[in-house]
């Protein structure tokens, strides 16, 4: 589903991105971890074409976002959805009008539009707040929000860039459970973190990031300890 | 149907205005002034092209003749004017008649006639032209021919008149022209600012949209007809400001200023064509801004 080969990114001379090649299969989960500047951010970044890599190849579904020009990225974003940790919720619209709007997007029909916002924040368990601004919720409330958000167009893939950074432990947990609910139906799911604690007791692959390469990439967590220990090691010092 | 499409544009679009009154408010007021010269201009330009067109296909020629003409000889000359296929009618009007219609027309001015002494005025032959020879190159041959007709001291038919107007056209014109280009730069500006500010007060919307997936022109569009509706109401606003004024003004303005037409007001494809103009104008300066804050 996702494929990167020898991929690099550099900022202002500083490498983000080093020779990365990684793929990801369908309805695989993915955790990225690593320290603050490890790339991991960068990484999710350039899967969404939001920056281009300098060099190396990015194939998605099939499709190589080299060869995209900017009008087809758009196109490309509507298969993806992304939690941000900031939530990038808009504080004078009403919590189903935030949903609405990413059906507005992509040009859904308007007699759907009310249905699929509906369906969507049920999900996540924010129906009943659907006539809330932002402001008016908790943090988890907010990333749940955020989350209905990134869902509301069925993509096949999520990605989210530390979710629970924001987060008490508790609502950090929440959104866990839901993207652990959104991958058993089939969503290919990556979330980058340095929520050591979770990333152990979910027990997905963990591809661990350091100055922009990729030191370990553990399929199974419970098998390679190796990579956990090394991670615990060096903790984020974000 | 399929999404929001132009709706949802123009109900953006109105949000969009409404969020940020006050400033297309003052630029909907500056491009009315704007928009205000360029129709005073217009009505100017078109006033006077249609003077200069009525002028330049005048109907009448005057025949001066020389003095001590016999009877034979000016009526020769009427037989060769009638002989021209161009002529229609010749009136003759002896020179004491010109001379009372002179005092008529300088009624109240009767100082001027002081001390002319004898009738200076020459007989002459008011000819009336043929409507199929109404035409500026036609009229120039004619009035060539007669004058070197035996007999003939002058033949007018407002040839100056119209060489003055003409030059003046081309100066209002050239003039208007420069003044328009340099104003339709001034509502771009005007308009890439207003949206500009709009588009700062909503980056963040911007930002988003472009993350779930938004086309460009989804973005655009609602910038877009804002600064489109700016500039076609503040055109509106001057177009109906420039009608009070002209209706406003006094009998004695209207007829100073009139040509040989009368002086109308702007016709409905001008006014059209002003508020289009504007339009593209205010699409052109959205365009200008909102390419530059999604690069």
């Amino acid at each position: 589903m996702i494929h990167l080969y020898r991929v690099s990114k550099i900022f202002e001379g500083i490498p983000a991105l080093r020779e990365i090649t990684v793929s990801v299969d369908k309805g695989e989960f993915v955790f990225v971890t690593g320290p603050s500047g490890a790339g991991k951010t960068t990484l999710l970044k350039v899967l969404f074409c939001a920056e281009h890599a300098d060099e190396g190849q990015i194939i998605i579904q099939g499709m190589n976002t080299f060869r995209l020009n900017s009008s087809s990225i758009p196109y490309l974003r509507r298969n993806m959805g992304f939690v941000f940790q900031d939530y990038k919720l808009l504080p004078h619209k009403t919590v189903f009008e935030n949903i609405a709007l990413a059906l507005k997007v992509i040009g859904a029909p308007h007699g759907d539009i009310e249905r699929r916002a509906l369906l969507s924040l049920r999900k996540v368990g924010m129906d009943k707040k659907e006539h809330l601004t932002p402001l008016k919720l908790s943090g988890g409330e907010q990333q749940r929000v955020a989350i209905a958000r990134a869902l509301v167009n069925e993509p096949q893939i999520l990605l989210a860039d530390e979710p629970t950074g924001n987060l008490d432990p508790q609502s950090g947990q929440e959104v866990f459970r839901l993207f652990k609910d959104i991958n058993m139906k089939g969503t290919t799911v990556i979330v980058a973190t340095h929520d050591w604690e979770t990333v152990q007791k979910m027990q997905r692959r963990i591809v661990a990031m350091e100055r922009g390469k990729i030191m370990s990439d553990t399929k199974d967590p419970v098998l390679d300890k190796a990579a956990a220990v090394k991670f615990k090691q060096e903790p984020s010092s974000r | 149907m399929r999404g929001y499409g132009p709706i949802y544009t123009f109900i953006e679009a109105y949000r969009g205005l409404r969020a940020n009154s006050l400033v297309n408010l003052l630029a909907t007021g500056t491009i009315s002034m704007a928009m205000l010269i360029v129709g005073f201009f217009l009505v100017v330009f078109l006033n006077l092209q249609a003077a200069v067109g009525a002028m330049g296909e005048r109907l009448e020629v005057s025949v001066y003749l020389k003095d001590g003409l016999t009877e034979q000889d000016k009526d020769f000359i009427l037989t060769r004017l009638k002989a021209e296929p161009a002529v229609k009618k010749v009136v003759f009007l002896p020179k004491a008649e010109a001379l009372a219609l002179l005092k008529k027309e300088l009624k109240g001015q009767e100082p001027l006639m002081e001390g002319l002494g004898e009738n200076p005025l020459p007989d002459s032959y008011e000819v009336t032209v043929d409507a199929k020879y109404a035409d500026a190159a036609k009229m120039e041959a004619l009035t060539k021919r007669i004058a070197m007709f035996f007999g003939v001291e002058d033949v007018s038919y407002g040839r100056q008149g119209v060489a003055v107007l003409e030059r003046m056209l081309k100066l209002v014109t050239y003039g208007g022209f420069a003044l328009a280009v340099l104003l339709g730069v001034t509502v771009v500006f005007i308009i890439s600012n207003s949206v500009r500010l709009a588009l700062y007060s909503r980056g963040q919307e911007i930002e988003l949209m472009q993350w779930i997936g938004a086309t460009r022109w989804f973005i655009m569009g609602p910038f877009l007809v804002e600064g489109m509706l700016v500039v076609v109401l503040g055109t509106s606003l001057s177009v109906g400001i420039l009608a009070v004024l002209f209706h406003a003004l006094p009998r004695e303005v209207v007829l100073f200023l009139s040509g040989p037409g009368g002086l109308d007001f702007l016709p409905p494809s001008v006014i059209a064509y002003m508020i289009g103009g504007g339009g593209a104008l205010g699409f052109a300066g959205g365009l200008v801004s909102v390419n530059k804050f999604l690069e």
